[in-house]
């Protein structure tokens, strides 16, 4: 079956809160990785291989750490899953 | 006689890291690079060079009038083409003599071929590369016993000590023709040492050639505290800072060494300006070792050490390896290398408290004890392109294009030890 946007929006916030170390609940779609969840350069680098991980996709680099939000980081993850056949 | 050197395409990933962006040929041995010393043993210069296709472009702005890839010049004479791993001491061939090919085992030491058969060959059809293993297909065989081979960079690594020594008497100099601020202490014979014109050796500095001879080369400068053992080669404009130089290290141009450094050989343009030690180790060039990096290089328990080249585990026969690191590697301070590391090309690597694991690819981004894509490897050549701009090298399309192409040959690797790294991280949250 196909995955939902909705199941992609649960599990992304669950990998951020768990890298970030963060309640899962405070996490809106409106909150900036590095302003508001205050994930450090190097905690970005292990979102996108969690998400890699959880998801099982491959994200092309550039375009994953250009994702600033939450909100885009959904579109962006479901967008893979999709092209990737998840 | 035109002479030809020529890399064994079936080898030349066993000198990976370092063979990545250059012909093996261009390995540094002693003094001399592999292919100059073939070109003195036979006292001929080459008219051309074979060697991997997409290193032809960037190897042809240091190979200056030399062909590359290109046997134009070369039509109609009679030619020695010398496979480049050939330990030139053990070279023994004829350049006139009968068209033949000499092996030793399975590897071609030298095809030579007669004017006649020279204009036989159509390079264009079995791919200029590949015609040293293929013109001498029909040729005569000649069993060549005494030629040894350079098989990995650690053998070269391990050669160089000695082959300081040699070169230093090919190349003849002696004394000094630069600058020696006293107080100096100088162990040893003078003719045992050259300091070359332009180069300043600052006070409080030894140079101790009682076991091997000195050379430093045009421009160098050498900080007060350092210690220079014998044999030891210093390339044009290196500075060494308060350095503890043990023997046998044969260190390129444009180097910037302190901390203790020994029997080990560096490329251009790179820095381990700092504390920390680096032993018997081969480093690429535009590398960069963090203060304390260090590298281990003789084991606990005084067995061969063993590397991982390549994915195969390889027994290097020798109880002296320490890391072979290739070009524009980064390390952060306080960097651990196992004994007997293999470190990839273009890598940031950042410390863990622990010894690194001993394979780490190349383009990685080594960050919290596993590699990752980290921030792309665009953002590596960036940093590629500041690192040469500071030391007023240039960083142009072409270096772009050989490092893209050698991410495409190194993905594999990469690839399978970023899926890796994921797992290790998620299981570490």
């Amino acid at each position: 079956m196909a995955i939902s946007k909705d199941d992609v929006a649960r599990r992304v916030k669950e990998v951020t809160a768990r890298v970030l170390n963060i309640d899962a609940a405070k996490i809106q779609t409106k909150d900036t990785f590095s302003g508001d969840l205050g994930a450090e350069s190097i905690q970005s680098i292990e979102l996108v291989a969690s998400f890699e991980e959880e998801f099982e996709i491959e994200m092309d680099e550039d375009e994953a750490l250009s994702v600033t939000n939450v909100a885009k980081a959904i579109d962006f993850i479901y967008d893979t899953c999709v092209k990737q056949g998840k | 006689m035109k002479l030809v050197i020529f890399e064994d395409l079936n080898k030349a990933a066993n000198f990976y890291p370092i063979s990545l962006s250059r012909p093996v040929f261009e390995l540094r041995c002693g003094i001399f690079n592999l292919a100059e010393k073939i070109s003195k043993r036979l006292a001929a210069s080459p008219s051309a060079f074979l060697c991997r296709s997409y290193l032809t472009t960037t190897f042809k702005r240091r190979a200056g009038t030399v062909a590359v890839n290109d046997l134009a010049a070369v039509k109609n004479d009679t030619v020695l083409m010398v496979n480049g791993q050939v330990k030139a001491c053990s070279l023994n061939v004829q350049a006139a003599g009968p068209s033949e090919i000499g092996m030793s085992g399975d590897q071609v030491v030298y095809c030579r071929l007669s004017g006649s058969d020279t204009a036989k060959i159509d390079a264009a059809r079995i791919g200029v590369e590949t015609l040293p293993l293929v013109a001498g297909h029909n040729l005569p065989i000649k069993q060549v016993a005494d030629a040894r081979f350079y098989q990995y960079s650690w053998d070269v690594m391990l050669d160089s000590p000695h082959d300081i020594t040699h070169d230093f008497k090919l190349i003849g100099k002696r004394g000094i023709e630069g600058t020696i601020e006293q107080p100096s202490g100088i162990r040893g014979s003078k003719d045992d040492i050259y300091v070359a014109p332009g180069a300043k050796i600052h006070p409080m500095v030894v140079i101790d050639a009682s076991n091997g001879p000195v050379y430093l080369s045009e421009d160098v400068e050498v900080h007060p505290f350092t210690r220079i053992e014998g044999p030891a080669f210093v390339g044009r404009k290196s500075l060494l800072l308060g350095a503890k130089l043990r023997e046998g290290c044969s260190i390129g141009p444009v180097c910037r060494v302190g901390g203790e450094v020994e029997e080990s050989v560096m490329h251009a343009y790179s820095n381990k300006y700092h504390d920390g030690f680096l032993g018997h180790a081969y480093v690429g060039e535009f590398v960069n070792l963090g203060a304390l990096t260090t590298n281990s290089d003789l084991k606990n328990d005084y067995t061969d050490v063993e590397v991982l080249l390549n994915g195969q585990k390889v027994n290097t026969g020798s109880t002296k390896v320490g890391s072979i690191i290739g070009d524009h590697t980064k390390t952060s301070i306080a960097t651990l290398f196992n004994t007997g590391s293999i470190v990839g090309a273009m890598g940031l690597l950042m410390a863990t408290g622990e010894p690194l694991p001993k394979s780490i690819p190349s383009f990685a981004w080594f960050i919290g004890g596993v590699v990752t894509k980290g921030f792309g490897h665009k953002k590596l050549y960036e940093t590629a392109k500041t690192a040469t701009s500071r030391r007023k090298a240039e960083w142009t399309q072409d270096d772009l294009d050989l490092w893209e192409k050698i991410y495409e040959i190194t993905a594999p690797e990469r690839d399978a030890a970023i899926r890796k790294g994921r797992k290790q991280m998620v299981r570490k949250q």
